[in-house]
């Protein structure tokens, strides 16, 4: 009885700790289009999106791009992500594809360094590699659909803010994934940015919260006891956006420590009409997704990018940049209480 | 059954709790002395809005454990509370942004709901023999896919402010500007406690802990008394859950991800032994208590997010070291 216990004990530690590493997929499958986008060998050209998590409103947007674009140019468009932000979900979920033999395969990564292996595993058995939304640069993808530029993003971020705090002041960033590169690559021009074009700003601290909007809430309360000095926060996804926003908010500090992110529409309107968010900074997530599924029939197709391209009555003019081999959706959209209901998003 | 030779009367394997145990004093101690050198350290740290936002954002976490914590006394664990909040979550914040229903009836919603799931968990653990890790690890994924079921692929935005009384916010607030979460955690806490420690029922789950067979031929209802503990951790949950949606906004899909795993670190923390038997909701308050500290300090201070997973691995290590060293010279003695 006695080591039974202990046994069962042990199994129940073992147990604990991959449930920390485990995460719940869940699969669902959008496809539509004719007989108009074939490939080769007259198929249907398959296009499958891999989302960083599936059910959040900023990839859903993206998915229901990808969908028109499907039914536009006649292709079939394949979504399916994890539940979880989890490089380890996500994985099994690229290779799940790779197993079913789509044309094209699009990942945006949680992880890009361990999702480079994986996509040149899918390239060797003939499949098209493209990243969307997050770049994996070090890996065989043969092109990156990029949202908006690194500077776009981190200049409008800035510019929005620190219009508000009168270009000086203390402000501090609430970021998400460590790994995430893209989040990292604005939080760097930010900082070079703010240091440039407003010396008497200053970024107090940057930390990670997670996909989590609860604890984004909480850091940023955090953060603002820990500067009382502090004016200024900027959410730098799509759960610490309305997270700073709501910490603002709880802390009775509207009007005076202004927040900005990268926050869906629908998120943010309670906080963008009650002034504890000035702006969120973002793309059209829908024609992204359009652009990502074009692109897509683009190279299975074995067709080249033009400097410029006419994607669609909305993408008159898509630049693509063959040294970084990454097309650009265009420049970023700063959201208002005045414009946010433009976005059913 | 090698459990009706080893059966030990109760009373002479372990004499009644002292008001203290001695892992709760060790932890009163460690908060304290990191309270005084955070206070001494910052400025910050001892004002009202960081101690609010510290006991806040550990109060659902506080909840939870109070139910946890006799599970895991009668040697069980319950890993579907993450799961099973969300399931609560996603259906109440629903409810009062879709039906507009006021405050009493989400508290009942919720409470009710958590109840329901709890049942479940009890019956499941109860009647099946398999162990309590196994079953809750399925219905953490079977709640898991209800909550996402109801979520529908979007999450839930522009949750309206109906809960705001447990919330993080002005309205949240109660006496001595203590977050009425807080007080909810500690008052719950000191019922648990009062009913553990003195009542039969309640030092059951010790007895439970310690060997079930002996248990049952002292005449304890082994099988009701484990219903109960995880029927009770479901209401918590319930509770809990309304804090989690507080002063509204959003409800994500990923509600309740971890959330198990932080309230079994604010348990085992606590001195609550992971082999049963053992333990006290005081300790799983001050457990708690600490976890939210050290996240806070680690904010403060300036240092790296990351250290904040490595200092309550140490915890728990510490704590779990601690008890299996107790446990070895109980054995030999």
């Amino acid at each position: 009885m006695r080591m039974s216990k202990r046994a069962m004990a042990l199994v129940a530690v073992g147990l604990v700790g991959a449930l920390a590493m485990s995460g719940c997929s869940k699969k669902s499958g959008g496809s539509s289009g004719a007989s108009a986008g074939s490939g080769k060998d007259g198929k249907q050209i398959a296009v499958a999106f891999v989302p960083k998590l599936q059910g959040i409103p900023y990839f859903e947007a993206m998915n229901t791009g990808g969908q028109k674009a499907a039914k536009d140019l006649g292709i079939n468009w394949i979504y399916k992500g994890s539940t979880t932000a989890d490089p380890g979900a996500q994985t099994d979920i690229v290779k799940s594809l790779i197993q079913q033999k789509v044309d094209v395969l699009v990942v945006a990564p949680n992880d890009p360094d361990s999702m480079a292996p994986v996509l040149a595993d899918a390239k060797a058995k003939g499949i098209h590699v493209m990243t969307s939304d997050t770049d994996a640069p070090n890996s065989v993808r043969e092109v990156f659909v990029n949202q908006a530029t690194a500077e776009g993003i981190g200049r409008g971020l800035t510019d929005a803010l620190l219009e508000k705090m009168g270009s000086q002041g203390k402000y501090a960033i609430v970021s998400c994934g460590q790994t995430a590169a893209n989040l990292n690559s604005w939080i760097a021009v930010q900082k070079q940015y703010t240091a440039e074009k407003y010396p008497k700003a200053q970024i107090v601290d940057t930390v990670y919260a997670g996909e989590d909007e609860a604890k984004a809430v909480s850091m940023a309360k955090d953060l603002m006891n820990a500067h009382a000095d502090l004016t200024g926060l900027v959410g730098e996804c799509t759960s610490s956006a309305p997270g700073v926003a709501k910490a603002v908010r709880e802390a009775g500090k509207i009007g005076k420590v202004f927040t900005v992110g990268l926050g869906t529409p629908q998120a943010m309107k309670p906080y963008l009409a009650d002034g504890s968010s000035t702006a969120a900074i973002l793309w059209d997530v829908e024609s992204l997704g359009y652009l990502t599924a074009w692109a897509g029939q683009q190279i299975a197709q074995g067709k080249s990018f033009e400097t410029s391209n006419k994607v669609g009555s909305d993408l008159a003019d898509v630049k693509y940049f063959s040294d970084q081999k990454m097309l650009l959706l265009g420049d970023p959209l700063r959201i208002t209480k005045e414009n946010v209901d433009q976005f059913n998003y | 059954m090698t459990g009706l030779v080893q059966a030990v009367p109760l009373r002479r394997r372990r004499p009644v709790a002292r008001a203290v145990e001695g892992q709760e004093l060790a932890l009163v101690v460690v908060i304290a002395l990191l309270w005084l050198a955070l206070s001494l350290g910052t400025d910050t740290f001892l004002t009202g809005s960081n101690l609010r936002n510290i006991v806040f954002g550990v109060a659902a976490i506080a909840i939870i454990g109070i139910g946890m914590t006799p599970v895991i006394v009668t040697a069980g664990i319950d890993v579907s509370v993450g799961s099973m909040a969300a399931v609560v979550m996603v259906v109440v914040a629903k409810l009062i942004r879709d039906v507009g229903a006021p405050a009493p009836l989400a508290v009942l919603v919720a409470v009710a709901l958590g109840l329901a799931l709890g049942c479940l968990n009890g019956l499941l653990v109860s009647l099946g023999g398999i162990h309590p890790i196994i079953v809750t690890f399925g219905t953490l994924n079977v709640f898991r896919f209800v909550a996402l079921r109801i979520f529908d692929s979007k999450q839930v935005t522009g949750v309206p402010d109906t809960l705001a009384w447990f919330g993080g916010g002005e309205a949240g607030r109660g006496l001595l500007g203590v977050p009425h979460a807080w007080w909810l955690a500690m008052v719950l806490a000191a019922l648990m406690w009062c009913y553990m420690r003195y009542w039969a029922t309640g030092r059951h789950w010790y007895a439970i802990g310690n060997d079930p067979n002996a248990a049952r031929l002292a005449g304890i209802k082994v099988r009701r008394r484990t219903i109960t503990a995880y029927a009770l951790t479901g209401f918590f949950v319930g509770l809990a859950a309304c804090v989690l949606i507080g002063s509204g906004g959003l409800v994500q899909q990923n509600a309740g991800t971890g959330l198990e795993l932080q309230v079994i670190a604010a348990v085992v923390i606590g001195g609550t032994s992971i082999l049963g038997g053992r333990g006290t909701v005081l300790g799983t308050l001050l457990g708690a208590l600490l976890v939210g500290t050290l996240t806070s300090a680690i904010t403060l201070l300036g240092w790296r997010s990351e250290l904040t997973e490595l200092f309550i691995g140490v915890f728990i290590l510490v704590a779990v070291g601690v008890d299996l060293v107790r446990e070895r010279r109980r054995r030999t003695r």
